[in-house]
């Protein structure tokens, strides 16, 4: 399932990149999100059928509150995940997260842990400031690049 | 038969294993670097993850990000395709240590045929024959001499330490051998630091015939016949067919047992190629032996109609190949393959960019085995290779016509290919008389 922050992250991306469309598949449910329509130049000698994709309404909420949102996002600092494996929010399944959404966080603060083969990364935080955000859930599985959070800075 | 299998590759050759997964009825997991999430492997695989950056060394090469993949996808086996991790020993320990199948060899059939002497050594015992030579390092001028006057002139002189030329030395007698001697190891101490040569017999235009083999966990070996593969250009090969004019049925035959002979040396699993040099009067050497899926298997797959990349997953999964027993591999026809490269066709030069437009060749008797697609953009990261052309015909002469044809009707707009390259090959006399050895692209060097 996507959560309404992923949704409105892949509708800003689609906005910012100017791409076509996007679509994603993400454990079985899919989305796609058509940006505005390209300018269509038809070529004869091209031959191939050139399709503009149409603008789907069902995933675009209002367009007030998107705007609104992009500009709560401008200046955010995210931290992404510098390899594959499983995102872990604590030490141990026992312990305390590492941080919490309105932590304030120092450069260099371990923020989570990414596992893979066993070995336990620690993922450092790259700038001081605020935890605004913080994407995957607990002990899911994270792609390199992924964002993981989003921080502040102060 | 695994329920999930992760490609450890991309490309041309992550799309066709996952076209043999497919028919399997076995899920895929695609890995892609930053610069490959439009490629055509991600989209037709059911699952993807990015495992690095655009450099190979951080994403394709990266060991643990591979297998991490595997498991947070719940993969049971790992393709790895060719190039990139397919020939590391590491890489296939690791993967059965972490309890997932890798789908080839062992890792000790890897590390015994990556290392030049040992393999020749072991394959040596299993009488199968490799190019005469010194062996060890020379000690002196006269020692070299003794040597080449046992196995005959002319001889090469190679760098103990080298590769890719440097060092190397032709003689045709023992006055070219005594200066080539010591220009050879003067040559050797700049390139490599270590001024140790050793000599071996130089064949004039050798062929190279490769033989494909299988074998599977019920200690069953067999081979699937041959490939020219003697059109190539700095050790990259350009065309390549099946079967080879030079092979009569005796020596095909006999080459093949040297092949299998080679494999069981090895204790080897799962698909492999054994390479030989021929000489012009029938003699045959063992060259290396290639531990993996090679990039012109189909050439084989459309003359025996078996499904090699199947074969290699059934094998993987404990299940015997599926050829009948007792049922020798019969080949038809005639096959070429054709490799299209991102390249300037004169110069050679690299030609990554994006495919404004793209028609495949069709029709009787033509196999496009590709990840392009129009849109699509070719990274600068990687290898050049963007398509193969295969054709069959019932003959060589045919397949020839067939692939000029397929060649012709073959549209690529966007960037540079080699198939006016390939449409000149076909135009030489030489080609279409099977005239052929490794020294056939010298021509079109600049």
């Amino acid at each position: 399932m996507f959560k309404f922050d992923e949704i409105c992250e892949l509708i800003r991306l689609v906005a910012s990149t100017g791409v076509a469309a996007l679509e994603v598949d993400h454990g079985g449910s899919k989305l796609r999100i058509d940006g505005v329509p390209p300018v269509v130049v038809a070529d004869p000698s091209a031959g191939g059928a050139m399709v503009a994709a149409a603008p789907r309404p069902a995933a675009e909420p209002a367009a007030g509150s998107l705007e609104a949102l992009a500009a709560a996002d401008e200046g955010l600092h995210w931290v992404t995940s510098p390899i594959v494996g499983t995102f872990y929010r604590a030490p141990n399944p026992d312990a305390e997260p590492y941080v919490k959404v309105g932590d304030i966080v120092r450069e260099g603060q371990t923020l989570c842990i990414v596992e893979a083969m066993k070995l336990m990364n620690e993922i450092e935080c790259e700038v001081a400031g605020t935890v605004v955000k913080v994407l995957p859930d607990n002990a899911q599985p994270v792609e390199y690049g992924e964002r993981l959070f989003a921080i502040r800075p102060a | 038969m695994f329920g999930k299998v992760l490609i450890a590759n991309r490309g041309e050759i992550a799309v066709r294993v996952i076209a043999a997964c497919r028919e399997l009825g076995v899920a895929t997991v695609a890995v892609h670097s930053e610069a490959d999430r439009e490629c055509l492997h991600v989209k037709l695989a059911d699952q993807s993850v990015c495992i690095g950056p655009a450099p190979s060394e951080g994403s394709y090469l990266n060991v643990s990000s591979v297998i991490a993949a595997a498991q947070i996808t719940g993969a049971e086996a790992i393709h790895p395709g060719y190039g990139f991790l397919a020939e590391n020993a590491h890489f296939a320990e690791v993967i059965r240590e972490s309890g997932l199948a890798f789908i080839g060899p062992t890792p000790d059939a890897i590390r015994l045929m990556g290392n030049k002497a040992q393999a020749r050594r072991s394959v040596a015992a299993a009488q199968v024959p490799v190019v005469p030579g010194s062996e060890r390092s020379l000690g002196s001028r006269d020692e070299a001499l003794d040597v080449a006057r046992v196995i005959g002139y002319p001889v090469i002189l190679k760098a103990s330490a080298g590769g890719g030329g440097r060092g190397m030395r032709l003689a045709n007698g023992d006055a070219e051998l005594k200066v080539a001697f010591d220009t050879a190891r003067s040559e050797a101490e700049k390139a490599f630091g270590d001024d140790s040569v050793y000599l071996e017999k130089y064949l004039v235009r050798p062929r190279h015939i490769e033989f494909q083999v299988l074998a599977d966990s019920r200690g069953r070996v067999i081979h699937l016949g041959e490939r020219e593969c003697s059109i190539q250009r700095r050790h990259q090969k350009v065309i390549e067919e099946s079967p080879s004019v030079a092979l009569t049925p005796e020596l095909r035959s006999e080459m093949g047992h040297a092949a299998v002979a080679a494999a069981r040396a090895a204790k080897y699993l799962n698909a492999g190629t054994v390479e030989f040099l021929l000489a012009e009067d029938g003699s045959y050497y063992f060259m290396e032996m290639n531990t993996r899926i090679q990039v012109e298997h189909p050439v084989t797959e459309l003359v025996t109609g078996v499904d090699l990349v199947k074969e290699q997953l059934r094998i993987a999964a404990g299940e015997p190949m599926s050829i009948p027993k007792r049922r020798q591999v019969v080949a038809t026809g005639h096959a070429i393959e054709f490799r299209i490269n991102a390249e300037d066709p004169a110069t050679f030069a690299p030609s990554p960019g994006k495919i404004t437009h793209l028609s495949l060749p069709g029709g009787p008797g033509v196999r496009v085995d590709t990840h392009l697609y129009s849109g699509y953009t070719i990274p600068s990261h990687y290898d050049s290779l963007m398509a193969k052309l295969l054709v069959w015909g019932e003959d060589r002469d045919e397949a020839i016509v067939r692939g000029r044809r397929a060649l012709e009707m073959f549209r690529v707009e966007g960037v540079k290919t080699s198939i006016p390259l390939h449409l000149k090959i076909l135009d030489e006399e030489d080609f279409r008389a099977g005239r052929l050895s490794t020294h056939f692209m010298d021509r079109f060097m600049v």
